[in-house]
Formats: C-alpha cells, structure tokens, sequence
C-alpha cells in the first residue's frame, strides 16, 4: 500500500515537472546561434504594431547576423526601474535597454552600462550623424557618453483651433501670463481653458522645470539645489494658481493624470492642453476634436514677464524621448552595437515614425520630415528642447518636484495657493534634492 | 476500526453521491443547523451582494463602453461593445498568461496544500522541542514585506542559476518554488487551525492499531481535511495569481503570468494617451473568472468533514 | 478506545518529522537567506552609485537605521500603517464572519453567493486600485452618485479623506479572507451541537455566542492576524490608488519603502525602514498570539507543562 502512495505522489510530482516546465520556457534553444534580449517600454496605443515591428527586427537581424533578438517589455518606468535594478544587481539580464531621457544620468551613475568610445561610435555609425540636440543627455561630456538617441518625443501644447477662433484668438501665446490670459477668456460656458494632469507623477515637473529654466534657474547646478528660489516659488504660485485662483482649468483636474487631460481636451471641454507628445495624435485623431486641433510650442517666457530675462533659456521642452543603453555584463557587445546600429538607422527611424509617431533622431531622417506641416511644432520643439541637469541624483530632484504638488493639491480647493504651505514644502524639498546631490558621486 | 467506516458514511448518509449533497434527505437536520433567521440572512446576502457587484457591475459596463465615456466618469454603458472581449486576446496576450498563470498557480496550490497538511499534522499531534517556535515562526514570516524580499531574492535566484549553470530567472519553477515558500506558512496555520478542530481520537485509535503517520496521515486525517484544503489551496492560488511584484521581475515574455500581461497593458506610459479603460477592464474580468469557477468546483467539498455517527 | 486516551496528548515517540522537512527546505532557502542578504543591505551604504558591485559597498554599521528614525516619514509612516491596517481589520472582522454564517446555511444558488464573495478577493490588488481610482476621482462615479443625493463628494484620492478612501477600498478587497477561514471554521462544527442545541430550545443568537463562537475561535484569531499583516504590508493597492509620491496621509510604510529603494536608491535605508517595521510589528504580534493562546492552542496551559 504505502509503496503504491509512494508510487502515485512520484507519478504526480513528474507530471507537474512536466507541466511547469513544459512549452515556450526553453524558446531559446531554437536556433544555433547568438541571442540579444532588449528591453523596450511596452507600446499601448500600438500594441500589434509593436509586435509586428519585433517580429520585422528579429527576423532582418537574423538575416544580417545570424543572431536572434528577443524583446521584452515593461510597462511603466517603475517597472523599468525594477528590471534595471534587478539585473544590474545580478549582472544578468537584457544587453540592451531602452530607456528614458530623464532617467540616463541615473543609470549612468550605477556605472553598468557601456561608455561608447570613439570606435563604438564609428561602429554605430558616426556621431555626427545624430541631431545634435538628440545628444545632449547622453553623458555628463562627450568623452563619457553611454546613451545612443532612439526615439525624440519633445513636448508640445495642443489647442483647439474652433474654441481659439470663437474667442478671436488668432494663435497661442508665447508668455505663460499672456497663455493664462487666453485660457480665462476662453473659460467660458462649461469649458475650461486648460486640462492639466495634476495627479500626473511626472507632468507637474516638467512645467515647474521650464518656467524655472525660462526665468534663469535650471534648478541644480554645481552640486547644488536651487529649489527655494523666488522663481520657483512664482512656477510654483503660476501652475497651481491656474486651478485655485484662476479657475482656468476643471476643478476635477486634482485627480487627473496626464491620460483624463487628454480626454477633457479631446471631448472638447478644454481650449489648451499643454504637455504632451506626439503620441497624442493617435487619440485626439480618434476623438470629438479631429480636424479642429493643431499643435504648437508651449510659451518660452516665464511667469511675471513679457520677455525672457537675461540667464534664461529659450526651452520650449525637456530633452525627451529614449536612448538606447549597452549593458556591460552582454557578452557580445559587438552584436549589440552592431543591433543599435540598426535601430538608429536612418531608414528604421523613417519607418519607426511612420509606424509609432516618434521623430527620428538621425539627422538625415529627422530632414526629410521637416516639410510636414503637422509636425511643425513638433519639429520646433526638438530643436528648442533642453537637457535637464545630467546628475545621478536627478531622479530624486524630480521626485522632490512632484511632491510639493501633490501635498498641495488639498489646499488648492479653498480657491488659494497658501504662501506660507508651498514656503515649507519648498525648504522640504530642498533638502531632500540637496541630500541627493549630496551622496552624488 | 471506527475511523475507517467514518468517510464511507459521509456519503451514505443522503441520496447524492456529492459530498455536498449531504444532508438533504436527513430529516430535520435542516433547519436544525440554520445559524441564522431568514430575514437576517436575507439581509446579510443582500447588502453584502450589492457592495461586492457594485463595482464589478462597473467594470463590466466600462468593457463594453467606448474609453473616453469611462474617463468622463460615466457609470452607465454609452454602448455595447463586446469587441473588448476579443482584442484582449491578442493585444494583452491574456491566452499565455492565462495558462502560465494556471500552471504556476495551480501546482502552487496543489503541492502547497499537501505540503501544509504534512506540517500541520505534526505540529497539531506531535509534541517535539521547538514546535512552538515553529509555530509562531510560521506567523512571523507573514509579517515579512515583499519590497524587503525582493532584489535578495532576485539576487538568490540569479546566483543559483550560475552556480547550476542552468537558467533560472524567467522559467516557471522560480515563480513556483517563490510562490509556493510564500505561500506554506499561512497555508499551514490554515491546515493547523483546521486540524485542532479534529478529534484526536480518530487518528489515536489508528494508531493503536499499528498504522504509520504516512497511513494516518493519508487515510484517516486527509479524507476528513476537504474544507481545509481547499481554503489553503485557494489562498496558495491566489497568492500566486495576483502576485505582480516578484512575477514582474522573475518571468520572461514566455513565462509571463496573467496578472503580469495584465499591468503591462494597463500600465499607461509617460506622454502616452488615454489608457484602454475597456479592454483593461474586460481583460481584468476574464483573469477573475478562473479562479471563481475553480472556487464554484471546488467550493461543494466546504461542508464539514465530520459525521455524527463517526466516532461519537 | 478512543475514550481510554486522555484528549489532547500529544504523541512523542516515532515522531515523523520527516513531514516538516520540504517546508523547512523552501524556507531556509527561499526566505530565510535572503532575509540574511536584506539584513545585511540594511548595514550598507547602497545606492546607484554602488549596487553594481553591492557586496563592496560601504559598510556603515547602523547609520541607516538612525537616518530611518530620524526622517520624519517613517515614524509617521508606521502609525499610519498600524491604525489603518487596524481600522480594517476591526471592520472585516464581523463581515467576514457573518457571511460565513449566511453561506454556511443552505439555499439554492448558494455555491454561486459563495463564489461571488471571493472576487474582491480574486481580483489582483493593481485593478481594484485602478478601479476604484477611476470610481473615486472627483469627477467620478462616486461623486457623481453623492451629488444626486446631495452631497459635495470633494476629494477622496488627496488630502485627509484619502486615508479614509484607503480604508474603504481595503476593507471590501480584504473582508473575503475573513470569510474564507470562518467557513472554514465553521465546517468543523460537529453537526451533533446542532441538535444538542435545538434539544435545549436555544435561540439564534444564544447558539451563535455558546455553540458556534467558541468553535470559530481559532480560525478566526487566526484571520485576524494574518489580515492586519496582509493589511499592514499592502503595497499595491496604496501605490496605484495614490501613485507615488504618495499624499502625506496615505504615505504607508511600504510605499515609503518602496519609493527609498526603488525611486530613490537608498537600498540600505529601505532595507533598516523594513527592518524596523518588522521588529515593531513583532511586540504586537507577541501580544496578540499571547492573549489569544493561538500559537499554543485551545489546550495551552496543559501543553506548556509538558515539553
């Protein structure tokens, strides 16, 4: 009897053997030759797309090299930030990473990711052969860059056009008191002026971050943190103060991410909406607003001023988009490159374009689209994009950024922005950014 | 042997075959074991049906209406769209996910089960030193974050796989092994709990009669440990069904659990435009209803093991 | 005969201990060695700048922990955490169990009640958050529902109604656990109390509080406790309903732990926020398993004399 127990616990302990190791977990063992997993944000507006243009890559690689490539996804940029860790943590994972602008300077600080000398440039290509401005967040100076530029994403602010020319307004305006202006007198019958994402976990810095820049303050410099600065206190009272005082943006928006600002805009309850990216098209072609929107660039001259003072810069958006990164573990570093290569080549990055809507970053690719009207401002806003401060200890900044907002939100249903609340959360903030800048290394 | 016959009369005392067809026929024996007054129970099904399917009902309105409605805030369907139901398919991938997820999930709560029921039928009937702390062990590894948890054991697993130079990150059996260690400790307080409401005399008199723990074990404590395993296999199941944290990092595209497939796509990415509210949710609905079905099946063993006759 | 026997003896000779052997295995490997590994993070100065190469990272001895005491979230973080994991299982306690009894009574279509009980519970934590955040925005189903019966709902998702927000969304994710041992429980109720009960002409309630409850016992002692620490260990659901940074009134313990290590890269001070948590969590802990005999059983007191 109990040799029969025995008999049948072993029967099932093979069967489930079987079962959890069964299809697809040994896919690898296919093909004879090499294997390059990247790691690429998951696309959810074209999600078969997406998959189609794996499938293309894999099998036009195969062809070139004989090497496999395999795709993996993640789905948000904490998840990003996990799949990093993990791997950098354990010296295995993907051998190429498709990561965000903002978030190279603290992937270059783990120090895990290939520096591209002048030969793996050559290798890639030429360095020339990329926008300038494509490049500059690639590394902390040209002979410490890690980052090869994939995709541009610059932001731009979309307006409907039926709402401005009802209101006898001819175009956007190029100030953000002259934008508030507008969006108040645009603010009319159930409509707002603006949609703005304040629940969002990164628009909110963004504009904080311009306004600063526009005003003269990139906010760290030299190590140190200049978050408690007068101009940032007035990004701070502006943004906030669109919602509290000037009642140019739907009460509702406290709980908005960028996606329902987007939505408002596209139902047609809102005349601007700052922040966004190409990748908007997709839904607004799709929603009540098609054909009556254009897009244009967000306004260069900071809050209280009718012109940009001396010591701020003309940005019209963050250096945004993705760079591809080379993981130092990969054991074929040439094949990687020699796969980078093939992303950014011209003719992927024209057919990338057509397929997802992200510019190209190769400056003959990037040309040839310069003669779309649509892509105007788009177009413009790269070219006027600025790096953010290339540190380590930038993710925390952003995250300091973020917060002063997010415990602001509360109060702003009063109908003020409290003075003496944004002066305590700003030290705060100050001093954790400080903090960080100060373990930078 | 009393013991013996006390599974057998289970079954014998109705007409269904079922163990949850029990009773049925017993005259009296109905209306005997109501716990609560109609009404009163009336009320407790009703309230608590309403809030439960509230925001189910909601989520099955958002599958069929069109996304900007739902970010609009709209509780009622704007239409009826059922094409949610078949994109989900293959844009979340959800037939893989769905399979991993119950490979995975349903060793977990199969292995764990059984497993659970050997640990607590020693530590319930068997006096030795260190039970107590085994015990309260068991209690304090529940208090454990899985934050704190996870880069080690990540660390753990990718160490294993060079030392065995086979891979082991991205296969099922890590989601598994993970799985099913986080899972034991509650599972066997369950079977622990269980087991204390047991008589000792039915597995004593067996004992007396010359039989092994393993004979014990399996013949006369396990037929009467339906309803405890099943609830401790259900909570190793879900455990391992809604886990996202450790999946999202121990699996591959192949090995991908539903749950994972599931915040992939319902993730929205910075700059990105609205999220598919409808397919999330329609994705979300189909991911649940395995496990409600599985509970459905499984749900007739939940009737006490006990028989009056058995051995009182 | 069964009678002879003593009740509650527990046999000690040819114990098979051999059963608690794949458990231990699983568990030294799986949660008691990376423990260690946490343990030891938690001693280090790890951060983007070394975790590369994480065993040579600075050892700092208890730095991390002062810095964790001395930052003024954790400390808020952790009464934050308690009470609203308190708060909930407070409130799951009697739903819980009287769903149970509602399910333990038989009526038709009772295995479907029964089964639609469970999905709250079945649905991963990362969608009921984000259904409930669509539900509980301002604009949203929930004030929308308000203002018919005349109510300004304001904001739930921000500000000190968002701790009450967390409350509700857990509590209807978290009650079926409660449910789910109690039934439990319940099976193990010999059908003979029943009668020996009716024989006495009890009333409902008089059969619940003498008859049932005392059977209930541990089970659910068992549910609560493993309820407040699934409760107070709540990840997901805190991060997708708030998103990160968190509003200060849901800043809870695992999101700030979360954020330290996995936004901010301060391995080693998440690791000593966790760690500290832990330690706290056990006095309770202690406590609990000590007024409720839990950890010694029903037959405790004759137990501990004999070792």
């Amino acid at each position: 009897m109990t040799a029969k127990r025995v008999l049948s616990v072993l029967s099932g302990a093979i069967v489930l053997a079987a079962t959890l190791t069964g299809c697809g977990s040994d896919s690898g063992s296919t093909s004879g030759g090499e294997t390059l997993n990247v790691l690429i944000g998951a696309n959810t507006i074209y999600p078969e797309q997406q998959r189609k243009w794996f499938a293309d890559i894999s099998a036009r690689f195969q062809r070139e090299s004989g090497a496999t490539v395999e795709f993996e996804t993640f789905a948000s940029p904490n998840d990003e930030l996990t799949k990093i860790q993990t791997s950098v943590l354990s010296g295995q994972g993907p051998d190429i990473y498709a990561i965000g602008t903002t978030f190279t300077p603290t992937v270059y600080a783990t120090g895990a990711f290939l520096e591209l000398t002048p030969d793996d440039w050559t290798k890639l290509g030429g360095r020339d052969r990329f926008l300038p401005a494509t490049l500059g967040i690639s590394g902390p100076d040209r002979d410490h860059e890690v980052g090869v530029p994939f995709t541009t994403r610059p932001f731009v602010m979309a307006y409907n056009r039926e709402l401005l020319t009802a209101a006898g307004i001819d175009k956007p305006a190029e100030s953000w008191d002259g934008l508030r202006e507008q969006a108040k007198r645009l603010s009319t019958g159930g409509r707002y002026g603006m949609a703005i994402g304040y629940a969002d976990s990164f628009d909110p810095w963004k504009f904080i971050w311009a306004m600063s820049l526009q005003a003269g303050n990139p906010l760290v410099g030299d190590g140190k943190a200049r978050l408690d600065e007068p101009v940032v206190r007035t990004a701070y009272q502006t943004y906030l103060g669109w919602l509290a005082t000037d009642k140019v943006v739907d009460p509702a928006a406290v709980g908005w991410k960028n996606a329902q600002a987007i939505a408002a805009f596209g139902a047609g309850r809102a005349a601007f909406l700052p922040m966004v990216s190409a990748t908007s098209k997709v839904t607004l072609d799709a929603s009540a607003v098609a054909g009556k929107y254009g897009y244009a660039v967000m306004p260069t001259i900071p809050p209280g001023a009718t012109a940009r003072p001396g010591g701020g810069q003309d940005a019209t958006s963050i250096l945004s988009g993705d760079n591809l990164v080379v993981a130092k573990y990969t054991r074929q570093r040439d094949l990687a490159l020699a796969l980078v290569k093939l992303l950014t080549s011209p003719e992927q990055q024209r057919d990338y374009y057509q397929t997802f809507g992200e510019l190209p970053t190769d400056a003959s690719a990037a040309a040839a689209l310069q003669a779309d009207p649509a892509l105007a401002a788009m177009v413009d806003s790269s070219a006027r994009s600025v790096a953010t401060p290339f540190s380590g200890a930038w993710s925390q900044v952003q995250l300091a950024l973020v917060n002063v907002v997010v415990q602001s939100v509360p109060g702003l249903s009063a109908g003020r922005v409290d003075d003496a609340r944004l002066g305590t959360l700003l030290t705060e903030a100050q001093s954790s950014a400080q903090a960080a800048l100060d373990k930078a290394k | 042997m009393t013991v013996r016959e006390s599974a057998p009369t289970r079954g014998a005392a109705g007409p269904a075959p079922r163990p949850g067809g029990r009773g049925t026929a017993t005259s009296g024996r109905g209306t005997v074991t109501r716990l609560l007054p109609a009404p009163l129970r009336v009320l407790v099904l009703g309230v608590l049906l309403v809030v439960v399917l509230a925001p189910v009902l909601y989520m099955l309105f958002a599958s069929v209406s069109s996304d900007l409605s739902v970010a609009e805030g709209a509780f009622l369907p704007t239409s009826l769209d059922l094409g949610n139901y078949l994109r989900i398919w293959s844009t979340v991938e959800l037939g893989r996910g769905l399979v991993n997820s119950l490979l995975v999930a349903g060793a977990v709560a199969a292995v764990c089960a059984f497993v659970a029921l050997g640990s607590a039928y020693v530590l319930v009937r068997y006096a030795f030193r260190g039970r107590l702390a085994i015990l309260r062990g068991l209690l304090a590894l529940q208090s454990i974050p899985g934050t704190l948890m996870l880069l080690p054991v990540f660390v753990l697993f990718a160490s294993a796989a060079q030392l065995l130079g086979v891979p082991v990150i991205g296969t099922r059996w890590a989601l598994f092994v993970t799985y099913l260690t986080f899972a034991l400790p509650f599972s066997t307080w369950v079977m622990v709990t269980y087991l204390r409401g047991l008589p000792p005399e039915l597995d004593e008199a067996a004992r007396v009669d010359g039989a092994s723990a393993w004979q014990v074990l399996t013949r006369v404590i396990l037929p009467l440990s339906w309803p405890g395993l099943v609830v401790a296999g259900i909570f190793a199941l879900l455990l391992g069904w809604n886990d996202v944290l450790f999946a999202s990092v121990l699996t591959n595209p192949d090995s991908r659990t539903a749950a994972v497939a599931l915040q992939v796509f319902g993730a929205t990415q910075e700059g990105g435009a609205i999220p598919v509210y409808g397919q999330m949710m329609a994705a979300a609905l189909v991911c649940a209803a395995p496990v409600v079905v599985l509970y459905l099946v499984f749900q007739r063993y939940l009737i006490s093991g006990l028989t009056a006759g058995g051995v009182k | 005969m069964p009678g002879a026997v003593p009740p509650y003896r527990r046999v000690q000779r040819h114990r098979p201990l051999w059963m608690l052997a794949p458990g231990a295995v699983l568990t030294i490997l799986v949660v008691v060695v990376p423990l260690v590994v946490a343990l030891h993070i938690s001693l280090l100065d790890l951060d983007q700048y070394s975790f590369r190469q994480w065993v040579r990272a600075p050892f700092v001895g208890l730095a991390n922990y002062t810095e964790a005491v001395r930052a003024s979230g954790t400390v808020h973080a952790i009464v934050l955490s308690t009470s609203y994991a308190a708060i909930v299982t407070v409130v799951t306690l009697p739903i819980g169990v009287a769903a149970a009894l509602a399910t333990q009574d038989r009526f038709r279509g009772r295995g479907l009640v029964r089964s639609i009980f469970l999905v709250p519970y079945v649905l991963p934590a990362f969608v009921v958050g984000t259904v409930w955040r669509i539900i509980l925005q301002p604009d949203g189903v929930a004030n929308g529902l308000l203002a018919r019966l005349g109510l300004d709902g304001g904001l739930w998702l921000n500000g000190p109604r968002s701790f009450w927000a967390l409350v509700v969304v857990q509590i209807w994710a978290s009650w079926p656990l409660l449910y789910l041992l109690a039934l439990a429980g319940l099976q193990a109720v010999d059908p003979v109390l029943h009668e020996a009960a009716a024989l006495d002409g009890a009333g409902w309630w008089t059969k619940l509080r003498y008859v049932i409850f005392p059977h209930l016992r541990g089970p659910v002692s068992l549910a609560v406790i493993i309820a407040f620490l699934h409760n107070i260990n709540n990840f997901t659901l805190p991060f997708v309903l708030f998103g990160v940074p968190s509003p200060r009134d849901v800043e809870v313990l695992p999101v700030l732990t979360y954020v330290e290590s996995f936004q901010n890269f301060r391995f080693g001070l998440s690791a000593a926020m966790a760690v500290l948590s832990l330690v706290l969590i056990a006095v309770p802990l202690a406590a609990y398993l000590r007024a409720v005999r839990l950890d010694v059983g029903p037959d405790g007191a004759a137990e501990g004399s004999r070792p």
